[in-house]
Order: structure tokens, then sequence, then C-alpha cells
């Protein structure tokens, strides 16, 4: 703990000396932003689609299924887990194979079994882990009350323009054990960790680009939001 | 241990007295009379050296023993040696036409110099320091005025550690204690500040000692082959004597761009004297200033930090002298990682504090030495980070310690035999509350994206640990030229319920007038004490055996040239298991080389220093071998300091390999987590490029009055070479860059003294 510190420390005093690296606000870099079950939490029966938001640098981000998936653990709900019509498609096993896998993995008799899958994108350089709760219903959480600029947010769609050299003031409702990131490649993002965060299009920094929030929950929810963006004078 | 610390030449009505002090307690108040001899006392065969003021042999003194008629003079020869049989606390008297009469009182086989001043030396005070022997192969002191003197350092301890072979460089300290010694880990070290472990050597910010160096008498540095009276250590020791006060009452100041502080010190009646200093970092008044605007962070408590230490020495008597001292700091800081002073999950808090009070008394009489001493320690350490992760730690301990020491000139067949016994019990009480991600151990890549919500470590309650020492040895000389050192440390410590044996020994041959070989091994543990350590009681402690092989060699006086190799092997070291948990599965190996020399002499002081090391590790059976994480095999320091008149000048060359890290090769995103779980390369397969760095400082001292004032400017990396500390990934490992330190590092500062 005590380098820990030291490192917290020596970081504060000789920032000036590590050189630069793209933030994880930056939207500009190839990545998987976040990668959604809908529903994260399924009872015996439901179904449960597999998508992410996918960046690759210099281009827009996207929704899109996974290019492959598998499930990880426990491997005994292996076939849970299956491709259809171009999606991938979690489907709960019924309730003596889920009390099986909660056996598997020491799990409570009335515990949700977590699912957990491998995605990957982009010929496999990009790969992410996924779970998606079985036995117990959940819902993604909703993004609510954002306020961009002092406005209401607008639709997906509808592009956000703001001055440059201006702190551009963001939020969105989140409870605290909620994560809020907000992501974005035109200007430099300050606080994107916390629910209300500010934008500022710095001289140098690009004038256009996309603008997003992304809001995950405890119980394995995710919901994000993508806008274009452009600083003008 | 220290045979020969400063020797301080006063003089005294015409006539020179000289106090040759093979005390571990530099300058101590003048007794009151010098002890008469006593021919039921057993004799010692005496050596001793005569020189005069510039150190220049004295030949054909005539040395006697005063008050004994009986016992024949011997007269010096050529280098100014004498040997002579003398009962312990007799006085030598020593005479030369040309000079006044030296007196030297014997505590010892060894009484090192005597200088003889000429009258026209008279009234005036003329200090001279000669060099302690080392107390084991590759080890080495440094005093206080030796300490300020090295380029590079601002006067601190914690870099002049830095100078010594085997210490592994680099611009910031390492670990708990900062001090990494012969390729093991920074807690397998042990920092003493008088005979008693010190939690933390240095502050949070500025990375300074605790104890400023106005304070310090000397630092022993001992790299390995230490003697059983020192333990819980399986590499080295760094041990700091403070100092007691002068026997002229002044008051000191210096303010520096990192800290300011006050000394007081004196004499209180004819037996006692104090020394009491304070100091409070000024950086933080600086701080908030160079942090750009731009940057996220709110800095509500800017890290600080404040130190204090107390001393009061008296002596009781002829054979007590008695001294309480105190230790104490205490670092804060509060900081937000964004502008939102109410964002709690972006919180960092931490407080640092200890305080550590001692009570020792020393006895000397005749062949008798013994210590006695009770030291009690108190510590908080607190830090939190966001709304989950938390550690709470508070532990007070007490430590009373017994050492005795005989002296006889024959036991058993042997001659100058030193007997010494000794006990120790460390009691401690430690409060915990911790919620915690698993620590990282050594090999262990730190990830620069941690969960904030990740406390897989949770413990809240009281942890008890024990730890009981005894320890014995015996030194004799076999012949004129060996001469012998063997003996046995017992451990039990409690909390794992684990009883140890650790034999030690050395063996010292005096191959020609100015060569000496020296052969040192032993066995050492550390307990499981370290971190979350204590939280596992079936974890043992870490055992290690060192081999050491040391030759030295003194062309004249001033001028000292040792070279060491070791070897160490380590087993039972703690690493993590499969499961996550602790265990004793690790093993590794260090192999070195090291070469010290210095010179003092007139208005020079010069050291070199180069030191080759291979650390390795296996964590597992049937793991692969790696490099340790210090590991540096190369490193080189060569320093020199000018002092004449009001200015004092030196520089300081620093060369040396850097450390290896681990690469990531690639990672996967846990989405539900918002982490990036790296992938590795083989651990610490790659290492830093090499750095190289000149330092300079230029001291000006005058006087303002009543008042000496000294001035200093201390550069670190004067040609502004900037180095490669190690690298920092982003946050999902695609791209990764290095971390230099500030390619210009400048101290300025200024001591006042009245």
């Amino acid at each position: 703990m005590k380098a820990t510190i030291v490192a917290l420390l020596a970081v504060t005093s000789f920032g000036a000396c590590v050189g630069d690296v793209d933030e994880q606000w930056q939207l500009d870099h190839d990545r998987i932003v976040a990668v959604r079950a809908t529903p994260p939490g399924i009872l015996p029966g439901e179904r449960s689609e597999i998508d992410a938001l996918i960046v690759a640098k210099g281009a827009a981000p996207v929704e899109k299924p996974p290019e492959l998936a598998r499930v990880i653990s426990p491997l005994s709900l292996a076939t849970a887990l299956a491709p259809e019509a171009g999606k991938w498609v979690v489907t709960a096993p019924d309730a003596a194979r889920l009390a099986a896998a909660r056996t598997e993995l020491g799990l409570p008799a009335d515990a949700p079994v977590p699912l957990q899958l491998g995605v990957s994108y982009a010929n496999t350089t990009l790969v992410a882990i996924k779970t998606v709760f079985l036995g117990e219903a959940r819902a993604n959480p909703a993004l609510e009350d954002m306020m961009i600029d002092g406005a209401a947010a607008p639709g997906m769609t509808t592009p956000i323009v703001v001055q440059p050299l201006t702190d551009v003031r963001l939020s969105v409702k989140a409870d605290q054990s909620d994560v809020v990131n907000w992501v974005t490649s035109c200007g430099t993002m300050h606080d994107f960790d916390l629910p209300a965060a500010y934008l500022r299009v710095e001289k140098d920094d690009p004038t256009e680009g996309y603008l997003g929030v992304v809001r995950r929950t405890d119980l394995g929810g995710v919901a994000w939001r993508i806008w274009p963006i452009r600083a003008t004078p | 241990m220290k045979f020969l610390g400063p020797v301080m030449v006063a003089l005294l009505l015409g006539n020179g007295v000289a106090l040759a002090q093979p005390d571990p307690e530099p300058p101590s108040p003048p007794a009151p009379e010098q002890p008469t001899p006593d021919a039921a006392k057993p004799r010692l065969r005496v050596s001793g050296r005569v020189i005069d003021a510039l150190g220049r042999p004295v030949r054909n003194a005539t040395v006697t023993i005063e008050g004994d008629s009986e016992g024949a003079p011997v007269k010096t020869d050529k280098d100014g040696r004498f040997t002579i049989s003398a009962a312990i606390g007799s006085t030598l008297v020593v005479e030369q036409k040309a000079f006044g009469v030296g007196i030297a009182t014997v505590i010892g086989p060894d009484l090192g110099d005597i200088v003889l001043l000429t009258e026209a030396q008279l009234g005036e005070t003329i200090e001279i320091n000669s060099e302690a022997p080392a107390v084991a192969p590759g080890a080495a002191q440094l005093d206080r005025k030796e300490l300020q003197r090295i380029p590079g350092t601002g006067g601190d301890i914690v870099r002049a550690l830095t100078v010594m072979p085997g210490v592994v460089n680099l611009q910031l300290p390492l670990g708990y204690s900062g001090v990494v010694i012969r390729g093991s880990s920074p807690q397998d070290s042990k920092v003493l500040i008088d005979d008693f472990e010190v939690p933390v050597l240095f502050h949070n910010v500025g990375f300074r000692a605790v104890v400023p160096a106005e304070t310090i008498a000397s630092l022993d540095y001992i790299p390995g082959g230490f003697d059983v009276g020192y333990g819980r250590a399986s590499s080295g020791i760094v041990s700091l004597t403070t100092r007691p006060g002068d026997d002229k009452r002044t008051t000191q100041a210096e303010i520096s761009v990192i800290d300011g502080g006050l000394l007081a010190q004196g004499p209180i009646g004819e037996n006692t004297r104090y020394l009491v200093a304070l100091r409070r970092s000024t950086i933080d008044f600086v701080l908030p200033s160079v942090i750009p605007d731009s940057v996220d962070l709110s800095l509500t408590t800017v890290p600080r930090y404040w130190d204090e230490q107390v001393r009061i020495d008296h002596q009781l008597n002829k054979q007590w002298k008695l001294t309480l001292s105190n230790v104490g700091t205490d670092d804060t800081f509060e900081l937000f990682a964004t502008k939102d002073e109410q964002a709690a999950t972006k919180r960092f808090y931490n407080r640092t504090r200890f305080a550590r009070l001692t009570a020792a008394a020393r006895y000397k009489d005749g062949p008798w030495q013994a210590t006695l001493a009770l030291s009690g320690l108190w510590q908080q350490f607190t830090f939190e980070a966001g709304l989950y992760q938390k550690i709470d730690l508070r532990t007070p301990a007490i430590t009373p310690r017994v050492d005795v020491t005989h002296t006889s000139e024959l036991a058993n067949g042997l001659k100058d035999v030193v007997w010494r016994v000794g006990g120790e019990v460390q009691a401690t009480r430690g409060s915990i509350d911790l919620a915690l991600p698993v620590e990282m151990r050594e090999g262990e890549p730190m990830s620069p994206n941690m969960d904030p919500k990740d406390v897989t470590e949770q413990f809240k309650g009281t942890v008890y640990l024990a730890d009981f020492a005894a320890w014995g040895s015996v030194t004799a000389s076999l012949d004129k030229r060996i001469r012998g050192t063997i003996g046995v440390r017992t451990e039990y410590f409690a909390r794992p319920n684990e009883a140890v044996i650790e034999p030690r020994g050395e063996l010292k041959i005096q191959i020609a007038k100015l060569w000496q070989l020296r052969l040192s091994g032993g066995a050492y543990r550390r307990p499981p004490e370290f971190q979350s350590e204590i939280l596992e009681k079936q974890v043992q402690s870490e055992r290690s055996k060192q081999a050491i092989f040391g030759v030295q060699y003194e062309p004249r006086d001033g001028v000292r040239m040792q070279a060491s190799t070791y070897y160490t092997d380590r087993t039972a070291l703690i690493t993590h298991e499969m499961d996550g948990s602790l265990g004793n599965n690790g093993r590794g190996t260090t192999t070195g080389a090291e070469l010290l020399g210095t010179y003092r002499g007139g208005p020079w002081f010069a050291w070199l220093s180069y030191s080759y090391s291979h650390s390795t590790r296996v964590d597992q059976p049937g793991a692969e071998r790696r490099l340790f994480s210090y590991d540096q095999p190369h490193s080189l320091n060569a320093a020199v300091s000018w002092q004449r008149g009001h200015w004092q000048v030196g520089g300081r060359f620093q060369l040396y390999s850097g450390l290896p890290y681990t690469e990531a090769t690639g990672s996967v995103f846990d989405s539900d987590r918002n982490t990036y779980i790296p992938i590795y390369a083989q651990p610490n397969s790659s290492r830093a490029p090499l750095h190289h760095q000149l330092d300079l400082r230029v001291d000006y001292s005058w006087k303002w009055g009543v008042v000496a004032l000294t001035a200093f400017l201390d550069l670190q990396n004067a040609y502004m070479n900037k180095s490669v500390v190690t690298y920092f990934y982003n946050y999902d490992y695609s791209q990764r860059t290095a971390f230099t330190s500030l390619p210009l590092i400048p101290s300025i500062g200024l001591r006042g003294i009245l």
C-alpha cells in the first residue's frame, strides 16, 4: 500500500513526465466500449441477446453482435449460448440444469447462476467477457435526466453543437453504486467517470466526432447513448 | 560494532588530550575523571597509533600507563603505532618532545588514533574524523558531515544510502523501508534508529528521510553478514544512530524548498545534554502552484509532513549513562482526482504516523559493558480510496532489550576474548480494519486500473504478534593475525509458532600489514509480518543463508579499499498460492560483487563504489526462474567533495542499470467491472534502460553577526539526462509510455546556527 501511495504522489508530483497515451474517455481508439446482454438476467426458457458498442479508430461507433462468442463458465451450460440469425442469444436452461450448475459453482440453491461469456470482434483482436445471470430476471438501466450544456440530451442521431474553449457540463442520473463513463472523440473530457462531467474542446483538439455515455449497474445492467458532436465558434 | 566514531580532540591548558572512542555513542559527555588502573583487572594487548593534527604518524612517542610504575613504557614505530599491555579503564599517557602530552582511556583492544598537538595549536579546537572498521565485509559507515557532503542527496539520508554498494539505486525510493539491498525485497532489510526498528524511513512527499541528517551521528550500512545482535531481517541492516546534544548551547534553523526545521541543543548542568528538533514540509506550500489548472485534481489536504526528534543524555556516574530518545513523524494528504470535492468515489486519503520512545541505560566498567533498553512504538497507517477500499492499521509495540559484553585478555587459551549475550522481546498488538484488493507480491505486475469496488481481502479485528530472541557469541584472536567470531541467535515467532536457530560467524585474517581478508556467513530469518502476511497464521518466516568473502586494503591513513563477493540463498519466500492465499513456496538466489573505495584527507572526501548483482526467484515449485523485480546488475557511484574556507563544492556521477519489468502483450475487457485484465509476457523479462546522471552541490558558509549561515544548492541530474524509470500502460494495455523523472531536480536551502 505504501508503494501505491508513493506511486500516486510520484505521478502527482512528476505527472508532467508521463508521455501521452489514449485516456479511457477517448472514443477515437480501437475498443469495445461495453458489452450488453438484453436483458442481463433471465428466467428458465427466457432469451437474452448479446451485442456491444464497438469503436474503430477514425470510424463511427457501432452497435453490433459479437463475431465470435463462447461460454467460459460454467462449461456445463456451454449450449446455453448459440448463434441465431446473425445474433448471439443466451437461452436460460431449465431449473434442473441450473441447479446442477449451482452445485458445480458452489452457489446457494436460490442464487442466480452467472454465465460468463467471451466475445470477440475485429478478428479476435478485441476480446471481452460478459456475464449473463440465469434464474433471476434483471433489466438494463435507463438513461434518465441526461443534461448536456444545460439542456436535456437530444436523441441519438441529433448532432450536438458546443462552443470550443468552453466547459460543457454533462450529467446523467445514476445511483452511487453505478459506474458512469463519459467518452468522446471531440475535445477533452474531465471527470469522465463521474455522473457529472464536463467537456472542453481545446485549441488542438479535434472539433468533430462523437460523444457518448455508458451507465453500468451492480447487477450487470448496462445502457449507453452516442451522439455526433462538433465544436463551432 | 562501531569501534571508532569521530575522534574529538580538545586542548586543556598546555596538554593535548585525546579521547579515542571505540563507543557506538559519539561524543559522549566528558567523564568527571579518568578511572585509575587497577592491578587486579585483566590486561589486554592494546594497540593504537599516534598521529599529529594533520594525520601524520608520530614516531618515537613514549606511551606509559598512568599511575603504573611497574609497567614498562613503549615507543611508537615509524608508522606511529604501538602495542601495550593495559587494563580496561586505565589511562595511557603519550609524550613526544615536539608535542604536548596526549591522554587516552583504554576501553578496548583497538584504541584507534591518538592525536598529539603542538604548543602552537594550543587554544584551538581541531576535529578529526577517523574511519571506523567495517562491521562486516562490504559494510560502510558515514558520519553526519559526510552524509551532508555527498552531492545529489540534498543532505538526506535516504538519498545518501544510494551511494552504498549493494543498494539498488533509483530516483524514487522503493517499497516500505525504501532500501533494496543485495537483491532482496525492501521488507527483508531493517532500518533501525538507535537500535530499534522504525516502520517507515521516508516521508510520502519529497521522499525525505523521517529524521534529518542534522540529528544523526552516523549511518551504518551492513548489507549482509550481520552479527547475532541483529534479527528479523534476511538481507541487510541500515542503522542510524542519533546524536547527543552538543556541549555548547546552540540553536539552528534550516529551510529549503522541501522542508524547514529547527534544532536546539546544549547542556543541562554538568552531566546532561539535550537535543530537540522539529521539521515541517514546505513543499506543500509550493505544490499547488506547480500543478496546472487543467489537471483534474483537488488537494483538499496538500501532502505535508512533520517530524520530531528529542534526545536527552545523562551521565549518571562513571559506569552508567542514560539516554532517552524519541523519534516521531506524521504524514497526511487528502486529494480528489477531480475538481469536484464532493465526488467520494475519487477521494484518496492517507495518514501515516508513528512515534518511537526509547529509554536506554549503558553500563561500562572494566571488562563489562551492558545496554539495557526499553522501547515503545505507536503507529497508525490509514489509507482510504473511493467508497469501498480502506485500511486502518494501529500497531502499538513494546520492545525490551538487553545486551551484555565481557572482555578478557585470555580465556581457554584464546586471546582478547569478547563474550556477548543478549535478548529481546517484541510484542505488538495490531488493530486492523481493511477492505482492499489482493495485494501484489514481488514479481507480480501492478495493474494500472484497479477495480475501485474490489475488496477481495477483508479483515476487521486484532492480531497479536510476539517475537522472542536470545543470542550469544564469542570473539577471540586465534593468533596474531586471525580473529574469529562465532555465535548463534535463536528466535521464536509466536504467531506462526515457529522456533528458529540462526548460527553466524566471521573470520578475519590479517594477511599482510595493510591487507585483511574477511569471511562471514550465517542463517537469517524474516518473520511473516509484512502487510497481509500477518493475516495468515500458516505463513512462516522467510529464510536466507549468506556467505560473504571480503578483502580490505588500507594503503595509508584515510584511504580504504574494500571488495567483497557474496552468495545468498533464499528459501521459504512468501508468494501467492494458486488459490490466492499466501504460502512459503518461493526461493531465490543472489550473487554479486562490490567494490568500495574511500578517501578522507585534508579538504577532500571521495567515494567510489561499484556493485554487480544478479538476483533471481522461483515463485512456485516447477515455475520458471525469473529475475527479481529490483535486480540491478550494475551500479556505479563516484563522488568527490572539496572543502576550504567558506566554500564546499562537490560532484557525484551515477551510472546504473534499469530495473526489470513485465511487458503486457494484450488484454481482455471485463465489461461488467469496466476493467481490463492484462495478458503478460514472462515476468520481468524486459528491462528499463541504463541511467546516468551528474549531481552537483555547492555550500557557502559565512558569519552574519553571531549567526553562522550556510547556503546550499544541490542539483540532481545536472546535465538533464531524462531517464526512464519504468513504463506505464494505458487503460487497455494497448499503448505504453515511459515514466521519466524530472530532468533536473534543484534543492536550495539556508541553514543558520546561533
